[in-house]
């Protein structure tokens, strides 16, 4: 049998809650972000500038408060199930920073891949890296893997085009209309998504 | 229905023949889109994989009226392909059998609950209705010996049931998919194809009393 690998997009794919929405709310910077955010989805605004912007609205807010705050976002309880029941199959892929993130993921228990940034006196003073998702992806197709790929923005579309399979999903709100005219599935269920992966180990 | 089953309907054509000017999974029959005939026959079936490509948004959206829980399975060659690559598309991920199910297809429900209660694999037809038909070949027991354009005893229809590992992509149709596989066992059922106008006329009268 191949070697296979999944990797998730996190945001909307494995949480049920939007992490970004979140943080706003929690800081009081909600319209600024929640624009940015709805323009980024449907591809108005290019990733990695959406990106670039929101740090530097986010960036200043206290790292261990955020990421204590993601630390507890919701999850989808029976795709983490398979994620940590199969952990050395999956990866995650979330442009998100690590600072921020790597109390959330470390719930999940597999490999990830996150952008980076310099943290200094408990503030994002400088970013040093945004992941191209894509690049994990073919990092395990060199490595021999066939690799399926699971997300539902913008920002998956480099990723979902060169994986092997690509499975949009829009469990938590549609899936980015980019990504449909390249994906080799759609699901909108947490239980039929979790099936069809099944049905690919 | 035993759970090594999944059912692929395949609606991703353009329907160009019935000229109603949109796919066929959404003509209406007697108040109800063709696909929600299908999805209501199919309601106990828990891998519903549906093959789309021409209006593919549109039959989404009649979809998840219904259930939100099938995989929608892109072909976005829909245009230079047929049946065979729609086929092998939905099958190529799905559980150990594969019951492939023609979008324009309507089955009498009794029919259907025959269908989904059969294991291993096999061939459905009809009684002959088309002149311009693919038919089926039988012997004695209506095992299904052979397809042909020119003559048989019975009309193909579809559907089929086929272990997923012998679903090869094809470049034709779903009955060329299955002719290495032959003979197989055939069931004989009152299938209906909606490939004309006449065709769908014929439809809107039968399932009047189903």
């Amino acid at each position: 049998m191949s070697k296979i690998k999944f990797i998730f997009d996190l945001d909307g794919t494995i949480t049920s809650e939007e992490t970004l929405p979140l943080m706003a709310k929690h800081f009081n910077v909600q319209e600024e972000i929640e624009q940015l955010t709805r323009e980024t989805i449907q591809g108005d605004i290019p990733f990695v500038e959406s990106f670039i912007r929101r740090v530097f609205i986010l960036g200043k807010l206290p790292v261990d408060e955020v990421a204590s705050l993601l630390e507890n976002v919701k999850l989808y309880p029976e795709l983490a199930d398979f994620i940590r029941t199969h952990k050395e199959q999956c990866v995650v892929a979330t442009g998100n920073l690590l600072c921020w993130s790597e109390n959330l993921l470390s719930r999940l228990g597999c490999e990830s891949y996150c952008s980076d940034a310099i943290v200094e006196d408990n503030k994002v003073v400088k970013l040093t890296k945004i992941l191209r998702k894509e690049v994990v992806v073919e990092k395990y197709q060199s490595e021999g893997y066939k690799v399926v790929y699971i997300g539902d923005g913008n920002n998956d579309l480099e990723a979902m085009r060169v994986a092997d399979v690509a499975i949009a999903v829009g469990m938590t709100h549609s899936p980015s209309k980019s990504i449909l005219p390249i994906t080799n599935y759609l699901i909108f269920n947490e239980k039929a998504l979790c099936r069809q992966l099944n049905q690919l180990l | 229905m035993p759970s090594v089953k999944s059912v692929v309907i395949s609606c991703a054509g353009i329907g160009s023949r019935l000229g109603l000017g949109q796919t066929k999974a959404l003509i209406k029959i007697n108040g109800k889109s063709l696909i929600t005939w299908q999805l209501e026959l199919f309601k106990d079936v828990e891998d519903v994989r549906i093959v789309i490509g021409y209006q593919a948004n549109d039959i989404i959206e009649e979809v998840l009226k219904h259930r939100n829980d099938v995989v929608f399975v892109y072909n976005h060659r829909y245009f230079e392909t047929k049946t065979g690559a729609s086929f092998y598309l939905g099958a190529v991920d799905a559980k150990e059998y594969v019951l492939e199910w023609d979008g324009d297809l309507l089955v009498h429900p009794d029919d259907v609950k025959k269908i989904l209660a059969t294991e291993g694999e096999f061939i459905c037809y009809a009684d002959k209705s088309s002149d311009e038909a693919v038919f089926v070949q039988t012997d004695e027991n209506g095992d299904v010996l052979a397809f042909s354009r020119e003559t048989g005893d019975y009309e193909w229809t579809g559907p089929a049931c086929i272990m997923k590992r012998k679903v090869q992509y094809s470049s034709g149709n779903v009955f060329n998919q299955l002719e290495p596989y032959l003979p197989m066992k055939g069931i004989k059922v009152r299938a209906y194809d909606i490939d004309t106008y006449d065709d769908y006329k014929r439809v809107l009268e039968i399932t009047k009393n189903w």
